[in-house]
């Protein structure tokens, strides 16, 4: 896409910083960035520019020795990816639509996949930060180095801030080895009340988990996932070749006491089109997959009350339901076409039960006319004081994606 | 009784207005919770940063965070400066009271409030001992996992606040990394809770940017920690080397060949001679440099690790490289590490210990930069440190009656941390900015970055009442002072 009136595709990080300190000088217009565009969390903003930023793609330094690479935040998680597989090391985070996926994007919109059970999330890989704040000023954080304690930790601070801070614009990761081996346990149960024992088990189990995912139904065809209506408990691990097998066989014994209705184990080669299947479910693929929908839900509670929700939101009441069921994130959509009344009876009940375990219910890509399932500040409780206070003072003529938060 | 006003026409709060306050607070808190005589008070004098030196006016020891809001309160309403202070370990001045005024000592609200070993989180007050949690775990299986040498003397709430790594920090991250939320009296004396037991709250991660603030934000009153499983299996490793040179290269093979072992120590001659005329563990005496190695994780993987490593330090030079044959073996290993400091009393009255961060390539450069620096400025400098991370930890022993000695400490400190600069690393990798490394601020970060630190500092504390004189440098300042004088506020203030 070229240059034009709305988009702004910047070639370096300067130029970049030149365009948004005009801008704040004479026009004000808001400001959007984007990194592949694959969320779409754009904020409501009139006369906006969009920053594309996927041609700020170079990479700055990789000492693969130390373990670190420096790159500019708009190459593509695929990319990336491949540079690092050369030297055998990783960025453990799944991502849906690598190929399109910016480092930047995925950073602000804190994406993250099944593997976040075991490997975390993007908050304990960036260890450097540069950004542009809304008047153009070029600021850092952190540094090149893996520990680090010099000034305010502002990488925290803006993995995920949807770009509503600052542009991101360039980023130091912390890398990890690739893994000898991989593989998985699926695990079929009737309802997802079945499914809570297992998780609880699977806290003392002798095993380490790196994947902890429950999934009610999917859509995928082909034989990478079951399908299936009933609840699909999947379980990752991760290690030398010996570790991993060990480690599955160690799960299916340990599990023979719950009688699981299916039970199958994926292995070698089969490893990589499942993973890349359930990070895909997870993604925002998932509502391009189902066609007609677009009301994205993402609840956040204790772990142990994930599988209520499973439970409340069965296939067939028309949920489609997936979780990181270890770090208690369940996500989903409803499939079917609702007025905004129908919309809130049907959810109020969710919401209700999430909020009476001291967890949250977010909405995205809802229909405007959807007013209950707006996330307010005050929703968020004396906390979100202090964000609206952050926001204020790093973005004070709010031209950073205007309306984005705290509407998610 | 004598109020511990040193020098009334400092900043420090008048005889009469230190009347008053000390009257009040004791209505807050009882007597019981505060200290003002002056002898009392010396205790409070400086942490494990001795080089500067100041006492506070008084300090309290609140037992509820609703005792901590009413003293932030009255300190905002009478104008004085407030510091949170955990057990004093900062090794980086932290808990200086620059201006004197009020030191705000959480040792008292310790309680473990919640353990969920379902939902892998424990829920305690800043005050508890970071060793004094994992032993409460003891039986359950599950731990926490920074481990600071400190642990068993510092808090969870100094950790918090320092955003404190340890030796298995390598491989488990550092204080953050298991920090899910935190209650905090802010700076205004309300109170705020940023995350929770929930990941993924919405918003900013404000509890990321809390930790690590290193008691500017607020004070933190309630933490929310992740717990860790236990490994099922150690192995720990001494590889012995002829040469400082020769262990830092196979620390390099180790990493390089994709190896993140638990835990990756260095500890050089000076060192391993202090603790084996302290514990006896039968350190071999003539080696150059000793790594201490653990991989920890199932029994059916560290075994082959730990051969790799094996072979690995053989490689590279090692004379030899022993197993610690049994868990006792093991603890007595890990004790003399993290004891390390404690032992250096056997080799100098007085030591200061920097906290440099390199990448862990340029590890041999940097060492071999301190060894020259202790000669050009006739210094013994040891080191024990976390070398897998390519944090050094030199420790410049000296004594602190002699004032010559003393500022060749303090230009030796700041050449060694220049050079952590120059390889492309950082002043500090865990003990903090402080008082201490704040000349330091403008040379790592440029401007515009500090900029944006001070205006988020300016939201949370914009009177800069609470810990005033941390982290940031204050603009301006007197030109003519020397870089290693102005880095050293405190030391100023007490002379
Ligand atoms: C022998 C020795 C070994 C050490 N080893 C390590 C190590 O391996 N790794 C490491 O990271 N550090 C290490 N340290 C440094 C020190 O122990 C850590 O920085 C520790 O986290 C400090 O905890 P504390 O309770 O003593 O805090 P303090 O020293 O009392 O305070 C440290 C800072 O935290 C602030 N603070 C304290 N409590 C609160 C609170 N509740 N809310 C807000 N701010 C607060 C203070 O104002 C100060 O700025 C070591 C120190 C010593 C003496």
């Amino acid at each position: 896409m070229p240059n034009s009136d709305s988009v702004f595709h910047p070639n370096t990080q300067d130029e970049l910083a030149q365009f948004v300190v005009t801008n704040a000088a004479s026009e004000r217009r808001p400001l959007i960035p984007i990194g592949g565009g694959t969320t779409s969390r754009k904020g409501s903003a009139e006369n906006a520019v969009e920053i594309h930023l996927d041609q700020l793609n170079r990479v700055i330094d990789f000492p693969a020795r130390d373990m670190t690479i420096t790159v500019e935040a708009g190459i593509r998680m695929a990319d990336l990816a491949k540079i690092l597989r050369a030297e055998n090391q990783r960025l453990p985070i799944d991502i849906p639509q690598a190929d399109q996926a910016t480092l930047g994007g995925v950073i602000a919109s804190n994406w993250s996949g099944p593997r976040r059970y075991g490997c975390g999330t993007m908050r304990d890989y960036v260890i450097g930060i540069s950004a542009i704040d809304a008047s153009g000023q070029q600021f850092k954080a952190g540094g090149r180095v893996v520990k680090n304690v010099a000034g305010y930790d502002l990488c925290k601070l803006l993995v995920g801030s949807h770009g509503t801070l600052a542009i991101i614009t360039q980023v130091t990761l912390k890398l990890r080895p690739l893994p000898e081996s991989s593989g998985f346990v699926c695990l079929g149960f009737d309802t997802a009340r079945e499914i809570e024992p297992v998780i609880d088990q699977l806290q003392r189990s002798a095993t380490r988990p790196i994947v902890i995912d429950v999934w009610n139904q999917n859509f995928i065809e082909g034989r990478t996932i079951q399908r299936t209506l009933s609840p699909m408990l999947y379980v990752g691990y991760e290690g030398s070749e010996r570790e991993t097998l060990w480690q599955i066989q160690t799960l299916l014994a340990e599990c023979k006491q719950f009688a699981p209705r299916i039970q199958e184990t994926i292995l070698d080669s089969s490893v990589k089109p499942f993973l890349f299947a359930l990070t895909n479910l997870s993604g925002f693929s998932l509502t391009k997959l189902s066609g007609q929908f677009a009301n994205r839900f993402k609840t956040c509670l204790p772990s142990s009350r994930t599988m209520e929700i499973l439970q409340h939101a069965d296939p067939y009441s028309g949920f489609i339901v997936g979780s990181h069921a270890g770090n208690g994130i369940v996500f989903g959509h409803h499939a079917g076409d609702y007025r905004a009344e129908e919309a809130e009876a049907l959810y109020r009940p969710l919401r209700e039960l999430v909020r009476s375990h001291g967890g949250t219910l977010i909405f995205s890509d809802v229909p405007s006319d959807w007013k209950f399932a707006e996330t307010t500040w005050a929703n968020l409780g004396p906390a979100a004081t202090w964000m609206q206070r952050v926001k204020q003072q790093l973005d004070p003529l709010n031209l950073l994606k205007p309306g984005c938060l705290p509407v998610s | 009784m004598t109020l511990a006003v040193q020098n009334p026409s400092s900043e420090s709060v008048t005889a009469i207005a230190a009347t008053k306050l000390i009257n009040r607070l004791r209505e807050i808190v009882g007597e019981e919770g505060l200290l003002y005589n002056a002898e009392e008070l010396l205790v409070y004098e400086c942490d494990g940063y001795t080089v500067e030196k100041k006492v506070p006016d008084v300090v309290v020891f609140p037992t509820s965070t609703e005792q901590v809001v009413a003293i932030v309160k009255l300190c905002n309403e009478l104008d004085v400066p407030f510091i949170p202070r955990g057990a004093g370990t900062s090794l980086a001045g932290g808990t200086l009271p620059i201006g004197g005024g009020v030191m705000i000592t959480l040792t008292r609200m310790k309680r473990i409030i919640e353990v969920n070993l379902r939902d892998r989180y424990a829920v305690c007050e800043p005050g508890l001992v970071n060793l004094h949690l994992t032993n409460h775990l003891k039986e359950t299986g599950f731990h926490y996992a920074p481990d600071p040498s400190s642990q068993g003397a510092c808090t969870i709430g100094g950790n918090v606040a320092t955003n404190s790594g340890g030796p298995h920090t390598l491989k488990y991250g550092v204080t953050v990394n298991h920090v899910l939320g935190v209650e905090a009296v802010m700076p205004d004396g309300s109170i705020a809770q940023f995350g929770g037991p929930c990941e993924d709250g919405p918003g900013y991660d404000l509890t990321g940017l809390f930790v690590g603030s290193e008691g500017t934000f607020g004070i933190c009153t309630k933490v929310w920690v992740r717990l860790t499983r236990n490994p099922e299996s150690y192995r720990t490793l001494l590889g012995v080397f002829e040469t400082v040179a020769a262990a830092t290269q196979a620390i390099s093979a180790i990493i390089g060949a994709g190896i993140v072992p638990a835990a990756l120590e260095m500890m050089d001659q000076g060192i391993i001679g202090a603790l084996e005329a302290a514990f006896h563990f039968g350190f071999p005496l003539d080696a150059g440099a000793v790594l201490l190695i653990e991989v920890d994780g199932l029994e059916v993987a560290v075994e082959d690790e730990a051969v790799r490593i094996e072979d690995l330090c053989l490689q590279h030079g090692a004379r030899e490289v022993r197993r610690a044959r049994s868990a006792k073996e093991r603890l007595l290993l890990w004790k003399c590490r993290k004891q390390a400091f404690g032992a250096i009393g056997r080799l100098s009255p007085s030591y200061c210990t920097q906290d440099g961060v390199v990448p862990r390539t340029k590890l041999p450069e940097i060492l071999e930069f301190i060894t020259d620096c202790g000669k050009r400025h006739g210094l013994r400098i040891v080191n024990v440190f976390h070398a897998g991370d390519g944090n050094i930890h030199p420790i410049l022993l000296f004594d602190e009656r002699d004032a010559e000695q003393v500022q060749r400490v303090l230009l030796a400190s700041d050449e060694i941390l220049t050079k952590c600069l120059d390889l492309g690393g950082s002043v500090t990798g865990e003990h903090g900015i402080g008082v201490e490394k704040i000349s330091f601020m403008d040379k790592l970060f440029a401007p515009a970055d500090l900029a944006v630190m001070k205006q988020l500092r300016d939201v949370f504390n914009p009177d800069n009442r609470c810990s005033p004189g941390k982290m940031l440098p204050t603009a301006g300042g007197c030109g003519t002072e020397s870089h290693t004088h102005k880095s050293h506020p405190g030391r100023r203030a007490a002379m």
